[in-house]
């Protein structure tokens, strides 16, 4: 996204980035999957130590940020939310500073608030990777629908996509609608629309909200997890007919083009936003997504810490 | 430079532009103080024993600034912001009387805490504006029960306020109107649906939907000024609308002054200048009570200001510390230091742009917040001054603000490195007590 004059980047978002960047992201990936499956050598960056810091509960993104960083040779070091000073009230910027001088190289954080990778690479110094901020950008996991995508597609250029469930809470959505927009698919985003966002001009994409007329003809649809906080807060009348008007199944599946792929990005509500057939069927594509997700963050570390061109 | 001079002198501003909106004068002329009032206005003929002449070639010489709106922070957040930074910045601003908010900690609900107030602004070390206290509209500002608002008067208070706290129960609110309305008490609202604009951060619309932040819709700040102004409306209670951000809010504001409900409102130039994609990658400095809105809003603001819907311009002087702002956006509290620029980005986007005239602009600067809170000065009328209240501006030099020159003790401010055309060169308060840097020396002269 940025870089500075050590040679490292940081990876904060989609919608910052250059296409070409992107390509050599998802490209570098398919390579360590390649080399990774077949028990080849990949780069070893074993003086490095990344810190892996989540102000907010994951279970999937961070044990795939491990893992990269595991495969790569990297140290990681978690540093869990309720164990670490900011219980004690200390600011995000002294935490920052705090790991900044404990030396450790990067930074890769999940937090509540959209925008606060900026602030942690502002004070950081070094690279820092956007883990998921508030409802801002999730890039990894863009990068990693993408590389399924072009696994499963061959390519994303002129693709339908469709963003199906609750877009406007979505960081998944967002950095999915900016990458896909800048590689050529055809972005459309479902949903109620007391769940997409209230003036969409500023992004990419045709908005609809109704489940017939927004996936006719996908080629892909991601469905996206619905949080049911939102029922209490007056978005949807009831998980129910959420479901009813809003679910991928057999029956709603049928208004795609054949063999559409269903991704998600996890964990899902079985039954809620896509029914357990569809979810374990052959077209579904979201256990691919979590493996993949281990080689774009190889990726991703890669490239934010000065390896490979782009 | 914050000068404090003994009285009793003969002072003579010499050939300035006089900007008198009190007598709708624009002329060119001298002004004449001695024993820290107002002698006499225009042709100073009797020049005997002057003991000091300030050359205003090319300056206005105004009313001095009035700001309805400025937070001083203290008692409670001392750190932000006290009573003698605060003043100091006004001074240095332009202006000789500043109303400050009572959502302090604790709120500025009784007539102790007033009395406080006005002896910390009379010290010395204060910047020698008058401070005028808005008392808190209810107890504890909790929206529950009314302060004890006559005592309040008595004690000082020009007004009172629910300002940061916005009343929601429309009853609350009307009975504050009609108990005001009583004792001769304007109200300074702060028109703001909570229901709506709840864990909001910036404006709701196309900015918000990109960055993934909660927006504050327009609707709330447009449904409490319709029910502000509808309240007014009925119950006869002069109401004063803080800080309009939209258009509907203008547009809501016209029809109610059509009706004859006796309703003024503010704007800050944060609304008028800025929009919500200054905010770019999550600026802290652009976070705003109400958010900054769109390109359409600032035009039709101006609008607003031009037809006179728009009857003053303030400050929100917001101070917030340094690391209650170096947090992510959501985290940020509203608001930001802006008294020591107010008049230069007024002048900068309005003035020049030719969307006020000069006499407009200190009319809404300075005659109409005196007016609307019937406070000395917003004039220059020798007879209606207790002491000279007079600001002389340079409307044409160009400056860069530079948040490490300011007074304030915040240093968060949209118009840090922003360039300026026009300032405040003097403040005058009876005798001086600002004189700016860049006014020159050889424009001064002592005669004792």
């Amino acid at each position: 996204m940025s870089s500075n004059p050590t040679g490292t980047r940081n990876l904060i978002g989609i919608r910052n980035l250059d296409k070409e960047s992107i390509v050599h992201l998802i490209d570098q990936a398919a390579d360590f999957k390649k080399r990774v499956t077949a028990g080849d050598d990949v780069p070893k960056m074993t003086k490095t130590v990344i810190g892996l810091l989540f102000f907010e509960n994951s279970t999937r993104t961070r044990v795939s940020f491990e893992q990269a960083a595991f495969y790569l040779g990297m140290r990681s070091s978690n540093f869990a939310t309720t164990s670490s000073s900011m219980n004690k009230g200390e600011t995000l910027k002294d935490t920052i500073l705090t790991l900044r001088h404990e030396r450790i190289n990067g930074l890769v954080m999940r937090h509540k608030s959209s925008g606060s990778p900026i602030l942690a690479a502002k004070h950081f110094g070094g690279p820092v990777l956007n883990a998921g901020d508030g409802q801002h950008e999730h890039p990894t996991q863009a990068l990693a629908d993408a590389l399924t995508i072009m696994e499963r597609k061959g390519s994303i250029e002129g693709l339908n996509v469709s963003i199906v469930g609750d877009v406007e809470h979505s960081r998944v959505a967002r950095s999915n609608l900016w990458l896909l927009d800048k590689l050529g698919a055809n972005v459309r985003l479902v949903g109620p629309r007391t769940l997409l966002p209230p003036q969409p001009s500023n992004l990419p994409g045709e908005f609809c909200d109704e489940l017939e007329e927004g996936i006719h003809g996908a080629d892909v649809i991601i469905s996206l997890r619905l949080q049911r906080e939102r029922m209490n807060e007056g978005m949807i009348s009831s998980i129910g007919e959420y479901s009813s008007l809003y679910q991928i199944n057999a029956e709603t599946l049928r208004y795609a083009n054949p063999g559409c792929l269903v991704m998600h990005p996890g964990p899902i509500n079985r039954g809620v936003e896509i029914d357990d057939v569809t979810a374990d069927g052959e077209y579904s594509a979201i256990n691919q997504q979590v493996e993949n997700g281990v080689f774009v963050r190889m990726s991703a570390f890669y490239w934010c810490f000065g390896g490979g061109a782009a | 430079m914050v000068l404090r001079r003994r009285c009793g002198v003969r002072t003579l501003l010499r050939n300035g532009r006089i900007l008198d909106p009190s007598q709708d004068l624009d002329e060119i002329g001298s002004v004449l103080i001695e024993n820290d009032q107002v002698i006499q206005v225009g042709v100073v003929e009797d020049l005997t024993g002057i003991d000091e002449v300030y050359d205003c070639t090319g300056l206005w010489i105004t009313p001095g600034l009035v700001d309805m709106h400025v937070h001083l922070r203290e008692p409670g957040d001392e750190h932000k912001e006290t009573i003698i930074t605060g003043t100091q910045a006004a001074a240095a601003g332009g202006y000789t009387t500043i109303c400050c908010m009572p959502n302090t900690n604790p709120p500025l609900d009784n007539p102790a805490i007033i009395d406080f107030i006005l002896d910390r602004a009379a010290s010395p070390e204060a910047g020698g504006v008058f401070v005028a206290p808005v008392g808190a509209l209810t107890k504890d500002l909790k929206g529950e029960e009314l302060s004890n608002l006559a005592a309040m008067k008595r004690a000082g208070i020009v007004a009172a306020s629910d300002e940061g706290f916005p009343i929601q129960d429309s009853q609350v609110m009307s009975r504050a109107m009609v108990f005001c309305n009583q004792i001769g008490l304007p109200i300074l609202a702060h028109s703001d649906d909570t229901s709506l604009s709840k864990g909001g951060c910036m404006n709701e619309g196309a900015v918000s939907a990109m960055l993934g932040l909660k927006g504050i819709p327009r609707t709330a700040e447009e449904i409490a000024t319709m029910r502000n102004c509808l309240l007014s409306l009925h119950t006869g209670c002069p109401v004063h609308i803080m800080r309009v951000s939209t258009w509907g809010a203008v547009e809501i504001i016209r029809l109610i002054k059509s009706l004859g409900a006796p309703v003024t409102c503010e704007i800050c130039p944060m609304h008028f200048i800025f929009t919500e994609d200054d905010i770019g990658e999550f600026d802290t400095k652009f976070k705003m009570q109400p958010p900054l809105r769109t390109k359409v809003d600032i035009e039709l603001l101006q609008q607003g200001l031009q037809d006179g819907t728009i009857d003053c311009i303030a400050s929100d002087h917001s101070p917030h510390a340094s690391h209650e702002v170096d947090v992510p956006f959501d985290e940020a509290p509203f608001g930001a230091s802006t008294i020591e620029a107010t008049l230069g980005a007024t002048l900068t986007y309005l003035t020049h742009k030719g969307i006020l005239s000069p006499l407009d602009t200190i009319r809404k600067l300075s005659t109409v917040p005196a007016e609307i809170l019937n406070l000395d000065g917003g004039t220059l009328k020798p007879e209606e001054l207790p002491v000279a209240q007079i600001t002389v501006i340079d409307p044409n030099v160009e400056w860069t603000f530079d948040r490490n020159k300011s007074f304030s003790k915040s240093k968060n401010t949209p118009f840090h490195r922003m360039k300026l055309k026009g300032k405040a060169m003097l403040t005058f308060s009876g005798s001086e007590i600002y004189r700016d840097a860049m006014f020159p020396a050889e424009r001064y002269a002592i005669y004792i």
